[in-house]
C-alpha cells in the first residue's frame, strides 16, 4: 500500500472537465477539446500507475488519511489502484479517448441539441466509472455506482421525447433498484456480519474478506442472503435476466452512449462489481464452502445459481437478438448475452474461467464498441437503423462494414479476434472441473453458434445482397432457410428524407429497373404518412408493455427526419473507405477494430491478459502456472485458508 | 464560562424581545421588519455557533433559570443532541430571510411572527423541562398558525384553522401525558424524571406515554394524523413554507426523540409491552403512505409536503429501532436524518417558492423546461431531490445508512426492507419532477413572461435584462434568493461527507443514553 493521490486524480480529472465543458458551451471546438484532453489526461494518469501496479504496488488514497474526515462512522471513503481496479480503469479511459472523437463526429453529424449537457454527462460518467474501478471498499463502490446511474440518466433521456423519457424512467427505476436497494442492503448486511466477529469492515481483500469468512460460519443464511443481494445489485447493470430489459430501451440514447457506456463503462461496472464480490468480498473459497440447501437436489455451491442465471441469460438473450430487426437493439441483446459470459466465467470460480471472464471484459469492450460505432456511423450517414434496410450497404460504407465484420467475429469468439481467447479460457476451465460444468461449457459453445446466427445475416446482407434482391429479415421470423423476397423494399421502405446527396440519383435510374413505379409508390406513401415498419408487422420487437410508440420509429433523435432509412431512392452509392464518412468517426472505428484484433493475436503482449492472470494469482495465492495442476476441490479449500 | 452559561436563555429571550421591535418601530417606519429579523437571526446563529463550540469541545451547558434548583426550577440544556437542532434552526431561519427580503411576505407583523416562531423552536430545542416543552410547542404552533393564515385567499385561513384545531388537540394530548407522568413522579425536570420513572406507578407512566405518542404523531405529521400538514405547507405564503417545513415538525420530532431517550430512557421503553412495534408501525406506514400520496399530487408544494410525511416516518421508524433494538446507530441515523431532511426541505421549498414567484408555476407539469430557464435553481433542486432519494454523497444517504444499519443490526428485517425500499419510493416522485424540469420541453404558453426568463445566476445578462426593464419593475427574483437555494444544495452534498463527523459529535450523548 502506497499512499498516492493518483487514484483520486484519475477520478477527478473528468469531473474538472465537466466544469470546463459547461463553461465553454458557446465554443464547441474548445468544449470537445476539453473532452479529449480529459480523456488523454485520465488515460495518462492510469497508465502512469500501471508499471508499479504490475510489480505488485497498490496505490491508495483515502479521505480519512488525507483530510481526517470520516465518511461514515467506522468507514473510510477510499480509492485503491490494485490490479483489478487498474484493469477496468485502463480499459474505460483508453476507450474514452476514441469515443470522445467519435462522439464529436456523431453529435455534429446529426446536429444534436443539448450537446453541452451530453458531453458534460459523458465526462461525469467516466469519472464515476473510474471511481468504481478504484473503489477500495463496498461503500465507496456504492457511492460511485449510484452516481453512475445518476449521470447516465441525462444521456438516456437525451432526446427529450416521450420514448426517451420512458426509457429514462425505466433506466432510473432499474438501476436505483439495483443500487439503492439491493446493493445498499447487501453492503449494510456485510458491514453488520463483519461486526459480529470483530471490527466491522467493508474493505476488499484479494481472495475474500477474512472477517466475512469468519462471520459466515456463524450466520450462514444471512451471508448467503447478502451474497445474492450484492449479485442482484450489480447484476442489474450487468443486465442479468430478469433485470436486463432497461438495456435494450436505453438504446434510444445517442450511439456513443450506447457504445461506451452501455457496452463498456456502465454495464461492465456491473460485471466488474460482481468480480469484486466474487473475488474480493466473498472469495471463491467461501462461495464454494457456503452451500445452499436446495430441496430435492441437495447442497449446491453458492455460485451455481448465479452460473445458471448467467447461462440462461446468454442463451435466451442470443435467441432474442436473432429476432431484432433494429440494429442497436440487436446489439443490446448481444451485450446482454456477452455480459453473462463474464458473469458465468466468474461464477464458475475456476482460475481459468476467471481469467477468461476478466479477459472478456476488454475483449467484448473492443469488439462491441466497434459494432456500436459502426451502427452509429451508418445512422449518421444513411439514417438506416433496421437490418432489413441494409441490403447492399457494404458498397456505401465499406470500411465501416468491414470493421463490423471484425467485431461480429469477435462476438462469436472466432480466432484471431479477442473474443476467442477469453472464450477458450472459459471452456478449458469448465472442462477442467468437469461434471455438471460441462453444461455450462455447452452453453458457451451453443451461444457461439447463436452469435454467428444473429451477426452473419448483417454482414451477409451488407456485402452479398443487393437493394432490390435480398432475403426478408430478421430470418427467425420467416420460414427456415429464409424467404426469397424482401418486404423491406417491396413498397413500404421509407422514402428518403432529403439527404443532401440526392444529386447523384440519375446514374442509378437504369439499375433501379422499374424505378418509376416504385418511386411513385414511395411518394404516395410519404404523402399518406402511413409507413409500415418491420416492427409494426412484428410487434415482438416492441417489447415494452403498452409501448407502441416505443421502438416503432427512429431511435436516435434526429427529430426532423425520423422516418428515413434504407437505401436512397435509387441504390447505395459506391464510396471508397476514405470518403464514406467523417474521419472523426472512421478513425476511432479503425483503431478500436484493430485493437480487437491485436488483443486476439497477441494477448500476451497486450497488457490485459497479464493483469488478469496477476489478479487470479493474488486471489488464489499461487503462480498461475501451478494453478492448472491443482485439482479444483483442493484449490477451493486451500484458497479458503 | 459564565458568559457561555448565559447563551441558552439569551437564544430564547432575544428573539422574543426582538419580536416586539417590528411592531414598535412600525409606528414610525414602514419596512423595519426584515432588518430586525436579519439582525436577530444572524446574532442567534453566531450565538448558536459559539454555544455549539463550547458543547462539542468542552462540556454541556446547563442554565438554571432564576437559579432555582432543578426539582422545581426550569433548566435549559445545551447538549450534543440539542445543539444540532439549534444550529439547524438558526441557520435555516437566517437563510430563509435571504429569500423573504424580495420574495415576501413583507409586513412588520410577519416578522414578529417569524421571530416568535424561531424563539419557540429554540425553546423546544433547549428546554430541559417537560412542561416548559409544552409551552414552547404552543408558542411555535401559535406563531405558525398566524404565518399560515397570512397566505393568500380563503384556503390559507382554512388550512390555518385545520392546523389550529389539530395542533391544539395534539398539544393537549401531550399535556395530558405530562400530567400523568407528573402525577406518578412529582417532577417535571427531564433528568429528575429519568431517575424517578423506573420506580413510579407503571400504569400512570404508560398512560402518559400513550398520550404523548399520539400528540407527537400529530405534531410530526404521521399518517393518518398528518392531514393538517399538506394544506398548511401548501397554503402558507411561499416564503414561509421553507421555514415551517424545515423546522416545525423537525423540532417536534426532536422533542419526541428527547422524550424517548432522555426522559423515559431506552431501557424502560423497551420493557413496555408493544411500544416498540407500535412506534415502528407508525413510522413504516407513514413512509409508505406518505410516498404514495406524494406520487399522486400535482402541486409541487403539496408533493413535497407529503414527502415530509414519509421522511419523518423514517425518523419515527428509527426511534422505533432505537427502542426495539437498543440501537445506538439508529439514534445517530434519526438525528442525522432530522437535520438533513430539514436542510433539504428548506432548499426544496425555497426553490419551489422561487419558481412560483418568477413564473407562477406551481404544478409539476408547469415545471417543464425549467432547467433551460433557471439552470442554477433547477440544478440545485435536482441535487436536493437526489439527496432526498438517498443518492450518496448527499446528506439523505447518511441518515438512511445509519437508520438502515441500525435496523439490520437489530435484525428487524421488515423495517429494514421498508427503509431500503423507501429509496425507490422517494425516487418515484423525485424523478417525476426531474423529468419535467430537464427532459420535457416547456409549452409555448409558458414563455409569456420573457423578463425573468433571462435572469439566472447573476450573469452579465441579468444586469442587461434588469436595465431594460428599468427601475420601475423590480425583478421578482433577487440573486440572494437564488444563492440561498444553491447554498442549500452545496450544504446537502458537503454534509454527505460529514457522516463520521456528526457521529463523533453525538458520541458522548449516545454513550450516555445507552450507558
Amino acid at each position: 500500500m502506497v499512499a498516492d493521490i493518483r487514484p483520486l486524480a484519475a477520478v477527478l480529472v473528468s469531473a474538472v472537465a465537466i466544469v470546463l465543458i459547461v463553461a465553454s458551451h458557446r465554443r464547441p471546438n474548445l468544449r470537445e477539446g476539453w473532452s479529449v484532453l480529459a480523456a488523454l489526461a485520465k488515460f495518462g494518469i492510469v497508465v502512469s500507475m500501471l508499471p508499479a501496479v504490475m510489480d505488485g504496488t497498490v496505490f491508495r488514497w483515502s479521505l480519512a488519511d488525507s483530510t481526517g474526515i470520516e465518511f461514515l462512522a467506522g468507514l473510510d471513503f477510499a480509492l485503491r489502484a490494485d490490479p483489478l481496479g487498474i484493469f477496468f480503469a485502463l480499459l474505460a479511459s483508453f476507450l474514452w479517448i476514441f469515443t470522445s472523437f467519435y462522439a464529436a463526429g456523431y453529435m455534429r453529424g446529426l446536429d444534436e441539441h443539448s450537446q453541452t449537457r451530453f458531453f458534460a454527462s459523458f465526462a461525469a460518467s467516466l469519472s464515476a466509472a473510474v471511481g468504481i474501478a478504484f473503489a477500495a471498499n463496498l461503500v465507496t463502490i456504492f457511492v460511485f455506482y449510484e452516481l453512475l446511474s445518476l449521470v447516465t440518466y441525462p444521456l438516456v433521456a437525451h432526446n427529450e421525447d416521450s420514448e426517451a423519457r420512458i426509457a429514462g424512467r425505466k433506466y432510473l427505476t432499474y438501476t436505483f433498484f439495483g443500487g439503492g436497494v439491493f446493493l445498499l442492503a447487501g453492503t449494510v448486511m456485510i458491514y453488520w456480519l463483519t461486526s459480529l466477529v470483530g471490527e466491522p469492515t467493508l474493505a476488499f481483500e484479494a481472495g475474500g474478506m477474512e472477517a466475512l469468512a469468519a462471520a459466515a460460519q456463524a450466520e450462514p443464511v444471512y451471508a448467503q442472503a447478502a451474497f445474492f443481494l450484492l449479485i442482484a445489485g450489480f447484476g442489474v447493470k450487468a443486465a442479468l435476466m430478469p433485470l436486463h430489459s432497461w438495456l435494450a430501451d436505453a438504446m434510444v440514447a445517442p450511439t456513443p452512449v450506447s457504445g461506451l457506456l452501455h457496452a463498456v463503462a456502465v454495464v461492465k461496472s456491473g460485471a466488474f462489481g460482481i468480480a469484486r464480490v466474487i473475488l474480493e468480498v466473498y472469495g471463491p473459497g467461501l462461495i464454494y464452502d457456503l452451500p445452499l440447501d436446495v430441496p430435492g437436489i441437495g447442497e449446491v455451491g453458492l455460485n451455481i445459481p448465479v452460473a445458471i442465471v448467467a447461462a440462461f441469460t446468454l442463451t435466451a438473450a442470443s435467441i432474442i437478438a436473432m429476432r431484432k430487426d433494429h440494429l442497436k437493439r440487436r446489439l443490446a441483446y448481444s451485450t446482454t448475452a456477452q455480459l453473462s459470459y463474464i458473469v458465468l466465467g466468474l461464477s464458475l470460480l475456476h482460475p481459468y474461467t476467471v481469467v477468461g471472464a476478466l479477459f472478456h471484459i476488454p475483449a467484448h469492450a473492443f469488439a462491441k464498441l466497434t459494432l456500436f460505432f459502426c451502427a452509429g456511423a451508418i445512422h449518421v450517414e444513411t439514417h438506416t437503423d433496421y437490418i432489413s434496410e441494409m441490403a447492399g450497404i457494404g458498397k456505401r460504407m465499406p470500411l465501416t462494414m468491414a470493421a463490423f465484420t471484425i467485431g461480429a467475429a469477435g462476438m462469436a469468439g472466432l480466432p484471431p479476434i479477442a473474443g476467442f481467447v477469453s472464450k477458450f479460457y472459459m471452456l478449458i476451465g469448465s472442462a477442467d472441473v468437469g461434471g455438471s460444468y460441462w453444461l455450462f461449457a455447452g452453453a458457451l459453445l451453443l451461444s457461439a453458434v447463436l452469435n454467428v446466427g444473429y451477426f452473419w445475416p448483417v454482414v451477409y446482407t451488407a456485402f452479398f445482397e443487393s437493394e432490390d434482391d435480398h432475403d426478408a429479415k430478421p430470418l427467425l421470423e420467416f420460414p427456415a432457410g429464409g424467404l426469397g423476397q424482401s418486404y423491406a423494399t417491396e413498397d413500404d421502405v421509407a422514402a428518403d428524407g432529403g439527404r443532401p446527396t440526392d444529386g447523384e440519383a440519375d446514374q442509378a435510374d437504369a439499375a433501379a429497373g422499374d424505378g418509376d413505379t416504385a418511386e411513385s409508390d414511395r411518394v404516395a406513401a410519404a404523402d399518406d404518412g402511413d409507413y409500415e415498419y418491420a416492427v409494426d408487422e412484428h410487434p415482438s420487437d416492441a417489447d415494452v408493455p403498452g409501448g407502441e410508440q416505443v421502438s416503432a420509429v427512429d431511435h436516435h433523435g434526429d427529430h426532423d427526419d425520423h422516418l428515413t432509412g434504407g437505401p436512397p431512392a435509387d441504390i447505395w452509392q459506391r464510396r471508397s473507405p476514405f470518403t464514406e464518412s467523417t474521419w472523426l468517426m472512421l478513425a476511432p472505428i479503425a483503431v478500436i477494430a484493430t485493437g480487437a484484433v491485436v488483443l486476439g493475436v497477441g494477448p500476451d503482449y497486450a497488457v490485459f491478459l497479464e493483469l488478469a492472470t496477476r489478479i487470479v494469482e493474488e486471489v488464489f495465492g499461487m503462480p498461475f502456472e501451478e494453478l492448472g495442476t491443482v485439482p479444483f476441490d483442493e484449490l477451493m479449500t486451500e484458497v479458503n485458508e | 464560562m459564565s458568559s457561555i452559561d448565559l447563551l441558552p436563555p439569551l437564544l430564547i429571550a432575544a428573539p422574543i424581545l426582538a419580536a416586539t421591535l417590528p411592531i414598535a418601530l412600525g409606528l414610525w417606519f414602514d419596512r423595519t421588519g426584515w432588518s430586525v429579523a436579519a439582525a436577530t437571526t444572524s446574532g442567534l446563529f453566531v450565538g448558536a455557533v459559539a454555544l455549539a463550540n463550547e458543547v462539542y469541545t468542552g462540556e454541556n451547558v446547563i442554565h438554571r433559570l432564576g437559579g432555582y434548583p432543578r426539582e422545581y426550577g426550569i433548566e435549559l440544556v445545551a447538549d450534543e443532541f440539542s445543539m444540532l437542532i439549534v444550529l439547524l434552526v438558526t441557520a435555516v431561519a437566517t437563510g430563509v430571510l435571504a429569500y423573504t427580503r424580495r420574495g415576501g411576505p413583507r409586513g412588520n407583523t410577519f416578522y414578529t411572527a417569524y421571530l416568535l416562531l424561531v424563539a419557540g423552536l429554540l425553546g423546544i430545542s433547549l428546554t430541559g423541562d417537560v412542561f416548559n416543552l409544552f409551552v414552547f410547542l404552543e408558542i411555535s404552533s401559535i406563531a405558525t398558525y398566524a404565518l399560515v393564515a397570512s397566505g393568500d385567499g380563503p384556503e390559507a385561513a382554512v388550512a390555518a384553522l385545520k392546523y389550529l384545531i389539530l395542533g391544539t388537540v395534539a398539544a393537549s394530548m401531550y399535556l395530558i401525558g405530562v400530567a400523568f407522568v407528573f402525577m406518578a413522579t412529582g417532577t417535571l425536570n427531564m433528568v429528575e424524571l429519568a431517575a424517578a420513572i423506573p420506580e413510579a406507578n407503571a400504569t400512570l407512566i404508560r398512560a402518559g406515554i400513550g398520550f404523548m405518542i399520539v400528540g407527537f404523531a400529530v405534531k410530526v405529521a404521521q399518517w393518518p394524523l398528518h392531514t393538517w400538514q399538506p394544506s398548511a405547507y401548501h397554503r402558507a405564503p411561499d416564503g414561509v413554507t421553507p421555514l415551517i417545513a424545515a423546522l416545525v415538525s423537525t423540532a417536534s420530532a426532536y422533542a419526541f426523540g428527547r422524550i424517548i431517550v432522555t426522559v423515559f430512557g431506552v431501557d424502560y421503553l423497551a420493557a413496555v409491552p408493544n411500544l416498540a412495534p407500535i412506534v415502528l408501525t407508525i413510522g413504516c406506514v407513514s413512509v409508505l403512505a406518505g410516498t404514495v400520496l406524494a406520487v399522486i399530487q400535482t402541486d409541487v408544494k403539496r408533493m413535497l409536503a407529503y414527502s415530509s410525511v414519509s421522511q419523518f416516518g423514517l425518523v419515527i421508524a428509527a426511534y422505533g429501532v432505537v427502542v426495539a433494538g437498543e440501537s445506538e446507530t439508529a439514534l445517530v441515523g434519526a438525528v442525522v436524518h432530522l437535520v438533513g431532511h430539514g436542510l433539504l426541505k428548506a432548499g426544496l421549498f425555497l426553490g419551489a417558492a422561487l419558481v412560483a414567484t418568477s413564473y407562477g408555476a406551481r404544478t409539476v407539469d408547469e415545471y417543464a423546461g425549467l432547467a433551460k430557464r433557471r439552470p442554477f435553481v433547477a440544478g440545485s433542486m435536482a441535487v436536493l431531490l437526489f439527496a432526498l432519494v438517498g443518492v450518496p454523497p448527499g446528506v439523505g444517504f447518511v441518515g438512511k445508512w445509519y437508520i438502515a444499519l441500525g435496523a439490520v443490526e437489530s435484525q428487524l428485517w421488515p423495517v429494514a426492507a421498508v427503509i431500503f425500499l423507501s429509496t425507490m419510493l422517494t425516487l418515484a416522485y423525485a424523478a417525476r419532477l426531474l423529468e419535467k424540469m430537464y427532459f420535457t420541453p416547456s409549452a409555448p404558453a409558458d414563455a409569456s413572461r420573457p423578463g425573468p426568463a433571462a435572469t439566472d445566476g447573476g450573469t452579465a445578462d441579468t444586469d442587461a435584462a434588469a436595465a431594460i426593464r428599468g427601475a420601475g419593475a423590480a425583478d421578482p427574483v433577487s440573486i440572494g434568493m437564488i444563492a440561498v437555494v444553491v447554498v442549500a444544495a452545496v450544504a446537502a452534498v458537503a454534509l454527505g461527507f460529514a457522516g463520521g463527523t456528526i457521529a463523533d459529535l453525538l458520541e458522548p450523548f449516545v454513550t450516555e443514553v445507552f450507558n
